[in-house]
């Protein structure tokens, strides 16, 4: 069932209608209302989609969050702020913020690093360049579900079988399992490799795009006047990266606080939440208290909160780094 | 990208988006799952979690069939549903795909207290004195009946026989006995005992049951007494010694560890027993949890499956109807339930009995513990409740904390979250 194919076969037909308006001047009014009217039909089932499924939803999740909803999503039993106030007086709600900024303020850096440096070094090379894009890039199409089995389930099992303890057995370390063991916290060994191996490739590729928009007489001239290396690189092409850096921090941000899947999947059972975790983001939390305890108030009060942490920290970092004033 | 768009002629777009829109309506009308037929008047959507045993589904299937065949006016569709169960069921049920029958693993009572499972008090007629009493009561909530009990799933101990005897050790019956035959089974590449991937499983609550202790008794969280303080802290042990296999590719309900030889000793449950004895042939048996010292007792945990009918539902009559027919008055279809697939206990005792299947070898000395020291999760077990308990559990064990203070402040917060709940 693929619609695509056909569409070729009006190739001719296709470009007439869209010449004719900027050919016919005169026919102004009616093309006008024709085109209100496929704006409207192409357009429509967006915005209706949009604002049903989004903004109703945002509006009506709000409403929950002041309400006792109990295994209902139903409107009405009104408590007022109780809800955020037992979300925050929970020492486990708080723990996971407290986790999650830790997390963001160490993985954020650390991917932009990652990604910046590998972008800076494909760049550079001459022959295979597409592959190792190619190459560096494929990870971002695997699911985090998928990954995150592989992780737990090859690389860093508990058994001296795994890859993980099998290297580890080279060197004379004894098998350890990775995702329980609490002190030393080598769980986060897991957690970090697996959220790189997912997201370095496609943030180097919005480096990459930044990287071949910068014009190549800049480099020269720079060149010319006796800039190399390190100098050139901090002079040259990061500030010209500027708008990239901005939008890729902002993007990691935001991927870093709605940290779910992976933390989700390496600590299930199968069974019912994740309250033996030894970590848990605060979606996590979110998903267990709605999902699992069917408590829709207190899940859309978190949402909330959640949500207030990001635009925040989004603000604060647009505010910081000039997000959106342009370079001219 | 944009040279390909602007080739597309706006009704060849149209043209296309209906087909893919016909198509797909299509596609997802048609139903995969099997068990419904035509001709039927009411359509009844039953959900079941996806049974790990060959055979199950098709099981399930063929019920369904075979109730429609006997009842033409009402067709079943049966959803096996992979993954994480609940948290599908809960979200589907806030829906109008919610299923009208549904099953729950470990009933407890907050379903029935938000008014989402039906009352089905009325469905058992005489059957009702040859129903396990126990199964009776995990189904009631505040006196009155909210769920068929499918099956009884029994969870303990398995052990290699073989293992154990070439180390020179008797199957513990204590729990120091155990934390001994953990820790002497446990050598550089190998670890005694496989819990849960957690560490913990089901290990927190038996032990509090072990030592005498409860969880949630009269509507009271008292999960923070001393006794369970203190068999909790016990746990520690286990992973002090480090005898605990974590980390392995599947967790506790599946006897892979021990049909793979990694662990000789194994929590489980009986429904693993059919696949372990054709891996391991008589070289295993089974414990339950040991008393944690003299005066405690050893225990069992006796969980299993309940079928519910969502009281919100558009065919409720129907919904029960199906319940009734195949939980409580097709005693052949539950026996073949109980006993042709993985091994559970039959809630009606006239069935236990003609389930000759489990009533030989292991299996009888499995539901010999069940009976002598079976326990179920209390009622208000729900997963907010056991979260708390388990969370802090699984801080006690990994020591990142006083056992008696982090329980105690679990168990306060359990009891404002009962409370809530039951207003």
């Amino acid at each position: 069932m693929k619609p695509v194919p056909s569409t070729t076969l009006h190739d001719e037909r296709a470009r007439r209608p869209t010449a004719r308006p900027r050919g016919a001047p005169t026919r102004r009014p009616r093309t006008d209302w024709r085109a209100w009217g496929a704006f409207a039909l192409l357009a429509g089932p967006l915005l209706i989609g949009v604002g049903l499924f989004k903004y109703v939803a945002i509006g009506w999740s709000f409403l929950l969050s002041l309400s006792e909803a109990r295994g209902t999503i139903a409107l009405g039993h009104w408590v007022g702020l109780d809800n955020y106030r037992a979300l925050l007086s929970d020492a486990v709600f708080r723990t996971s913020l407290v986790q999650i900024l830790l997390f963001t303020l160490f993985i954020v850096p650390v991917t932009f690093a990652a990604s910046l440096g590998l972008a800076l070094l494909v760049h550079r090379i001459r022959r295979g360049r597409a592959l190792l894009r190619t190459a560096f890039l494929i990870p971002a199409a695997v699911s985090y579900v998928a990954a995150s089995l592989v992780w737990k389930m090859c690389l860093f099992n508990g058994l001296p079988a795994g890859i993980a303890n099998t290297v580890g057995g080279w060197f004379g370390m004894s098998a350890v399992p990775w995702l329980q063991t609490t002190s030393p916290p080598l769980y986060w060994v897991v957690l970090v490799t697996l959220r790189l191996w997912l997201q370095v490739g496609f943030y180097m590729v919005l480096f990459l795009a930044g990287l071949q928009g910068i014009p190549k007489e800049i480099h020269e001239a720079a060149a010319l006047d006796g800039a190399t290396g390190l100098r050139l690189l901090r002079r040259i092409t990061l500030p010209m990266l500027r708008n990239t850096s901005v939008a890729v921090l902002m993007l990691q941000f935001i991927a870093a606080f709605q940290a779910f899947d992976e933390f989700y999947n390496l600590f299930n059972s199968g069974l019912s939440g994740a309250a033996t975790a030894p970590v848990r983001t605060p979606l996590v939390y979110l998903y267990d208290t709605a999902m699992g305890a069917q408590n829709y108030g207190l899940g859309s009060a978190g949402a909330f909160v959640l949500t207030a942490l990001i635009v925040g920290v989004t603000l604060l970092q647009g505010r910081v780094t000039g997000f959106g004033k342009g370079e001219e | 990208m944009s040279a390909q768009t602007s080739q597309l002629s706006r009704r060849g777009f149209l043209g296309g988006s209906v087909l893919f829109v016909a198509g797909a309506a299509v596609g997802c009308t048609s139903n995969p799952t099997g068990g419904a037929s035509g001709g039927a008047k009411t359509t009844l959507n039953v959900w079941s979690h996806a049974y790990g045993e060959a055979g199950t589904q098709q099981a399930l299937t063929r019920y369904a069939a075979e109730f429609t065949k006997a009842n033409p006016d009402i067709a079943v569709k049966v959803t096996w549903t992979p993954g994480d169960y609940a948290g599908k069921l809960n979200a589907t049920l806030l829906t109008d795909a919610a299923p009208d029958v549904f099953e729950i693993g470990d009933f407890n009572d907050s379903l029935a207290w938000h008014g989402q499972i039906a009352r089905l008090d009325d469905l058992y007629g005489s059957a009702k004195p040859d129903f396990n009493q126990g199964d009776l009561d995990t189904a009631t909530v505040d006196g009155k009946l909210y769920g068929v009990k499918m099956i009884d799933d029994v969870m303990m101990l398995y052990y290699r026989k073989s293992a154990l005897s070439k180390a020179g050790i008797t199957p513990p019956d204590t729990f120091d006995a155990l934390v001994a035959a953990a820790k002497a089974l446990t050598t550089k590449n190998t670890k005694g005992l496989f819990l849960g991937n957690d560490g913990l499983g089901d290990s927190a609550i038996m032990a509090v049951w072990s030592n005498g202790g409860d969880l949630v008794a009269d509507g009271k969280a008292v999960f923070g007494s001393p006794q369970a303080a203190e068999a909790v802290a016990g746990l520690k042990r286990l992973h002090d010694d480090q005898s605990l296999l974590l980390g392995f590719t599947t967790d506790w309900w599946d006897p892979a560890a021990l049909v793979q030889n990694v662990v000789p000793m194994q929590w489980g449950g009986l429904w693993s027993m059919p696949a372990i004895r054709t891996a391991l042939g008589d070289d295993f048996g089974v414990l339950p949890w040991p008393a944690y010292k003299p005066g405690g007792t050893p225990v069992v945990r006796v969980g299993g499956w309940t079928s519910c009918v969502n009281a919100k539902g558009k065919n409720v009559d129907a919904a029960k109807k199906f319940v009734q027919w195949l939980w409580i008055q097709q005693t052949d279809l539950q026996k073949d339930w109980s006993e042709s697939y993985g091994f559970h206990i039959p809630p009606r005792k006239s069935v236990a009995a003609s389930a000759d299947k489990v009533a030989q070898g292991t299996a009888k000395e499995t539901v010999e513990l069940a009976a002598k020291y079976g326990r179920h999760n209390p009622g208000a077990w729900n997963s907010a409740v056991s979260s708390l308990f388990n969370a802090a559990a699984a801080k006690i064990v990994s020591g990142q904390g006083d056992a008696s203070s982090l329980l105690a402040d679990a168990a306060r917060q359990a009891q404002s979250e009962i409370d809530k709940q039951r207003a």
